[in-house]
């Protein structure tokens, strides 16, 4: 279910950008890069209205009347939350809109996960599999086997580059920093020091570039390619929506905004 | 610690332990490689190396010891007339290893480890020189110590297959398409021919040139020379090496067609439709023909392709079966035994399962 539904659809799909480009070397990471892409724009409704649902949560907690019902219900949680989901409702805000995305986003890295190790076969036992999951429409003869080189990559492994006999790796770093810049800049200024969305923004920050670093120094390089295209497009998209907080990149940035915001 | 902060550690945590679990690190898994002697079945089965007693079917040793998790072997190991089993490494350590066959005590006191890639190929030793194919697209040239005696030859792809020789030159073919002609005595190298589809198995070695399978659904005959013509197709993937008996040529493909040709007119004389798809190469031994299928069936076959006998296995034949003495090994894979021993008339004679 999960092959036909996930893997075969996102395998049959790198398998056709990198037939289109040619097949050759540094082409399966070109095709993992306009993957990307593609994804971006069919999953790009979702993350407008991630946008979106941060901004209302933004101004929500900046909302006079909703830091008043907060002064008064703070000791009592239980209204407070009775409280809070009435204001949702009234104010028309999905307290999820802004994490869909980001759970949408897991099936996805599984699913090319799966699909680059698929493609790339590295035993014969994969390459027999890969030969039922692709589609009749495929020139297969002439894909396969596929070049899994990119760059001084090896996509079908973690990547390191050699310093001084130490492996440096890189991509890992790299993805690391784009997802904190990403998390960062979308991160809301909130002049509310009991504002929740603004705290777990923060952890955000601090655990996905974890998270998907280690996902980077462990997997195929791959979908460390794939972070980081994904991440740099995130970055363009809230960017060109003229909200990028980028002061947040700064330390102590989103204290001086909300200091310079009270006076 | 507040409620949201607490849902939030702990579906990150979820999903750290989801993506881990369904995708986690690539575990490299393959079917089975099979060679015999006049004692002993071998059989590279992932962890380990086994050897197993021809005559009670039990098991005599296993490489390593204790399992290694870099350390992973699926080519068919193959005997050197000094008295080696050599196998290579397709785990991350890629160690080129060779063993005492008697005993599975390792005989060279160092692997040999400049391999950058999977050892999936068997190697080949002529003249007393070690050629090891690699997944690097590099094959090593080593002595039957153990040495590097030469630099290795570059090619390109993935080298998945054993080469073959007729004595002066070697004939190694690639996962990229590519057919590459190598002379033993200069070790250069003739322009690669491509032969339009990925090629995973050996060539099948002639009197005046070379038969080779491919994933182009073709078998090429390509001369010493280099000069090459397509001489039969098939209807899917050719994957296990052509057989040639006299003038006889037998292949099969992944559509489950048994073809038997004139290797000289290029004349088919049949062609039959076993269980399932085929892929390991067909065996054929005394006056039969055996074809595993991955429905899991050892056929034997006459050499009118009239069916003799047919076993179930246990699980999908994708390992070539082997013919020591007066039995037929074969070797399914996932199957609940490893190994399995038929008479030449198909009476089982003894199975195998490694303990754990």
């Amino acid at each position: 279910m999960w092959d036909t539904i996930i893997i075969n659809p996102m395998t049959n799909t790198l398998l056709w950008i990198y037939d289109m480009l040619g097949h050759g070397p540094h082409l399966f990471g070109l095709a993992i890069i306009l993957f990307t892409i593609l994804i971006k724009v069919i999953t790009w409704p979702l993350n407008a209205s991630q946008v979106k649902g941060a901004q209302a949560m933004q101004e929500l907690q900046n909302d006079k009347d909703w830091q008043e019902i907060q002064k008064k219900y703070a000791k009592d949680k239980e209204k407070l939350a009775q409280e809070q989901m009435r204001v949702y409702k009234e104010k028309g805000i999905n307290p999820f809109a802004s994490c869909l995305p980001t759970l949408v986003q897991f099936p996805i890295i599984i699913g090319l996960y799966q699909s680059i190790t698929h493609a790339l076969s590295a035993t014969p036992f994969d390459m027999l599999k890969l030969a039922r999951a692709i589609y009749p429409f495929q020139n297969v003869e002439n894909i396969i086997p596929l070049n899994s080189k990119f760059l001084w990559m090896d996509l079908g492994r973690p990547e390191s580059i050699q310093i001084l006999g130490f492996g440096l790796p890189t991509l890992a770093i790299i993805v690391a920093i784009t997802t904190y810049i990403q998390s960062k800049l979308t991160m809301p200024t909130s002049t509310n020091p009991n504002d929740q969305s603004a705290q777990m923004s923060s952890m955000m920050s601090i655990y996905m570039p974890l998270l998907l670093g280690w996902f980077a120094l462990n997997f195929a390089s791959g979908i460390s390619v794939y972070f980081i295209v994904s991440n740099l497009l995130g970055i363009v998209q809230y960017a060109a929506t003229g909200r990028a907080n980028w002061s947040n990149l700064l330390p102590g940035g989103n204290k001086n905004k909300k200091s310079s915001t009270k006076k | 610690m507040n409620t949201k902060r607490l849902i939030l550690i702990s579906l990150i945590a979820l999903g750290a332990i989801f993506l881990s679990a369904c995708s986690g690190a690539p575990v490299a898994n393959n079917w089975h490689g099979l060679a015999a002697d006049t004692e002993h079945a071998y059989i590279s089965g992932g962890s380990f190396v086994y050897a197993v007693d021809l005559k009670t079917g039990s098991e005599v040793w296993r490489y390593p010891a204790e399992a290694d998790s870099k350390l992973l072997f699926f080519a068919t190991p193959i005997l050197t007339a000094d008295g080696q089993l050599l196998i290579g490494s397709a785990g991350t350590n890629h160690s080129f290893v060779s063993l005492d066959p008697a005993t599975g005590k390792e005989k060279w006191t160092a692997s040999f480890t400049k391999g950058k890639g999977a050892y999936l190929a068997s190697p080949l030793v002529v003249n007393e020189t070690i050629y090891a194919p690699n997944t690097d697209g590099f094959v090593y040239i080593l002595d039957l110590s153990g040495n590097e005696i030469a630099d290795p030859i570059e090619l390109s792809g993935a080298l998945w297959s054993a080469p073959s020789t007729d004595g002066s030159l070697l004939y190694v073919t690639s996962l990229d398409h590519n057919f590459h002609i190598i002379d033993i005595a200069t070790g250069k190298t003739a322009p690669a021919i491509d032969l339009g589809g990925a090629v995973p198995s050996s060539p099948a070695v002639g009197a005046d040139g070379v038969y080779v399978g491919s994933f182009a659904a073709t078998i090429e005959f390509i001369q010493p020379n280099g000069s090459h013509e397509v001489i039969a197709t098939a209807k899917n993937w050719i994957w296990g090496a052509p057989v040639l008996d006299g003038d006889l040529l037998y292949y099969a493909d992944l559509d489950g067609k048994v073809y038997s040709l004139n290797a000289a007119s290029g004349v088919q004389n049949w062609g039959i439709q076993p269980d399932g798809p085929v892929v390991a190469s067909l065996l054929v031994s005394g006056d039969q023909i055996y074809v595993g299928t991955e429905s899991g069936t050892l056929f034997a076959l006459d050499r009118e392709g009239k069916t003799v006998w047919e076993k179930e296995s246990g699980g999908a034949i994708y390992t070539t079966p082997v013919a020591a003495g007066d039995l037929i090994l074969v070797a399914p894979y996932q199957a609940e035994i490893a190994l399995v021993a038929y008479d030449t008339q198909g009476k089982q004679a003894w199975t195998f399962a490694p303990e754990k």
